[in-house]
């Protein structure tokens, strides 16, 4: 029977080792109610598959019409592409100015009190939770049309994120550091800018650049709204049928949004 | 090194009773000489840290007495309380550096406590001190590092480095927290000469907490034997028999 008896093993134990039949029946169950969810989400949405074959020859149309994109309007793509820009990196900017001393109030390790605690984490969780679209509705309505309500909405819905995740980084930083320059006799802001800032300014830094990326493509968008650049001019050209105009901001949109990943990336890759 | 001046550490009838009611610690008393090491030994939770923290002013003792160099620690807060730590160098269980820093700008932390300026406050390095930083690098053997980022360093050179920035406080005492406790042995072997050199040579009393009874048998002037708060014994390290050692954890196996 056992092969290996040159290695003395104690007695088989005399309890059963399978699982009860429950627990064996428990994946097989999982994945019947999973298919279940599934099907009743393919009645809500109205799926209809159909559909894409017997719509094959309109969008076949507007490829045809959207080709080749209109190149003589390139120059006038330059200002709306700088206008998304500039929300972007002023949105984001404004964002991590705001976000910097709630997620010191946010974090556990530094918050001076539970009250302060609560209404920066609830700050925090109520720009977060208003999609960065209804902020832009919103500040149109405040402000008018034009780039600043979109800027305005970047930063707010901005500061729901980077404010979590900066205050991760704040509880996650090694203590060790700053106790250590405290015994050595410096001052609180001492200990702050020379063990808190340097141990948690390369996170913050890269954190800050991936929201900047995600803020371009979200500015994009937000031009849908009235909040200008260049989806503004999308939908401008989309409701003059004007498909090449189309086809060469989206080219223009699909550069900018390659071009802030890379640069993006390869600025954290350098920070870390 | 005549940077360091000596001083005095006396610890009176030390008690620290935590917010949880746990006594930590039950009239420790210890009076540590300029140039001599002591070294405190115990079990986990035997109150050693506790009470090495106390010396140090970072818990508040219950009740007792804490005197560094003629000045009361446990009197102090505040600014007062960050003026006289200068006076105690600090070695952790880890170097606790600056890692993105440089080995000398590390170093030069530990002068920040004499430069108190709006440019140090927001996070320049009093570079006026570079050349003595590079001194008190050299006395822990790493001057050639000093440029090298701390985080390319290994643990055991970490620690010297820490020991060096230490140093650059200008202390009249040093206090060490389990300094060996990650190293390999020749490292830990390594840290505690120095620690026993800022005794020996410097003339500095030197308070070290350690896990391992044969280290503080080769290196210790006296070795302070703590079990669940209460002093067991205070005695000549040449003195101590492996038996009273041994009974610091007897019952204590985890």
């Amino acid at each position: 029977m056992n092969q290996v008896d040159h290695i003395a093993l104690p007695a088989e134990p005399r309890v059963s080792l399978r699982l009860p039949a429950a627990s064996r029946a428990l994946p097989f169950l999982g994945i019947f109610l999973f298919l279940v969810v599934l099907g009743q989400a393919a009645i809500v949405v109205q799926a209809r598959p159909q559909d894409l074959i017997s719509g094959a020859h309109g969008m076949a149309d507007i490829l045809r019409r959207s080709f080749p994109p209109d190149f003589s309007k390139i120059g006038d793509t330059f200002e709306p592409a700088l206008e998304t820009l500039d929300i972007a990196l002023f949105g984001t900017t404004a964002a991590v100015i705001m976000a910097l001393p709630l997620a010191v109030l946010a974090a556990r390790n530094t918050t001076p009190a539970r009250p302060f605690y609560a209404a920066a984490r609830g700050i925090i969780a109520l720009c977060r939770a208003v999609p960065d679209l209804v902020w832009a509705l919103l500040f149109v309505t405040a402000v008018g049309l034009g780039p600043f309500p979109g800027a305005l909405a970047v930063s707010v819905h901005s500061v729901g994120m980077l404010g979590r995740l900066f205050s991760e980084v704040v509880e996650d930083m090694e203590m060790g550091t700053v106790e250590a320059l405290t015994m050595s006799g410096a001052s609180r802001l001492q200990v702050f800018s020379h063990a808190v800032v340097p141990s948690v300014l390369p996170s913050l830094l890269g954190i800050a650049l991936y929201r900047l990326d995600e803020n371009i493509r979200s500015s994009l968008v937000l031009g849908f709204v009235g909040a200008g650049g260049l989806g503004f001019q999308l939908l401008t050209a989309m409701n003059l049928f004007q498909y090449r105009t189309v086809s060469l901001l989206l080219l223009v949109t699909f550069v900018i949004v390659m071009l802030a990943e890379r640069l993006s990336a390869a600025l954290r890759a350098w920070i870390a | 090194m005549s940077a360091v001046a000596p001083g005095m550490i006396e610890a009176k009838g030390l008690v620290m009773r935590y917010p949880t009611g746990r006594l930590a610690l039950d009239g420790a008393t210890l009076t540590v000489a300029a140039g001599e090491l002591v070294v405190v030994l115990g079990h986990n939770g035997s109150g050693k840290s506790t009470m090495l923290r106390c010396i140090a002013g970072l818990l508040r003792p219950t009740a007792g007495l804490v005197r560094v160099a003629g000045q009361e620690l446990t009197r102090l807060s505040g600014r007062k309380l960050a003026e006289a730590r200068m006076a105690l160098g600090m070695i952790f269980q880890h170097g606790h550096l600056v890692r993105r820093r440089s080995v000398l700008a590390n170093v030069l932390c530990g002068t920040l406590g004499r430069h108190r300026s709006v440019a140090t406050s927001l996070g320049a390095l009093p570079w006026s001190e570079a050349a003595f930083a590079a001194q008190c690098l050299d006395a822990v053997g790493l001057l050639r590092f000093a440029r090298q980022r701390a985080d390319t360093l290994s643990g055991g050179q970490a620690q010297r480095v820490a020991i060096a920035r230490a140093l650059a406080q200008r202390p009249h005492a040093v206090l060490a927290d389990e300094p060996v406790a990650s190293l390999d042995p020749e490292a830990a072997e390594e840290i505690m000469r120095l620690l026993r050199g800022l005794a020996s040579r410097d003339g500095l009393p030197v308070v070290c907490v350690l896990h391992q009874p044969e280290l503080a048998r080769r290196y210790a002037d006296r070795i302070l034997g703590l079990r669940q708060g209460r002093m067991v014994f205070l005695e000549d390290a040449a003195s101590i028999t492996p038996g009273q050692v041994s009974a610091l954890y007897e019952g204590q196996a985890a």
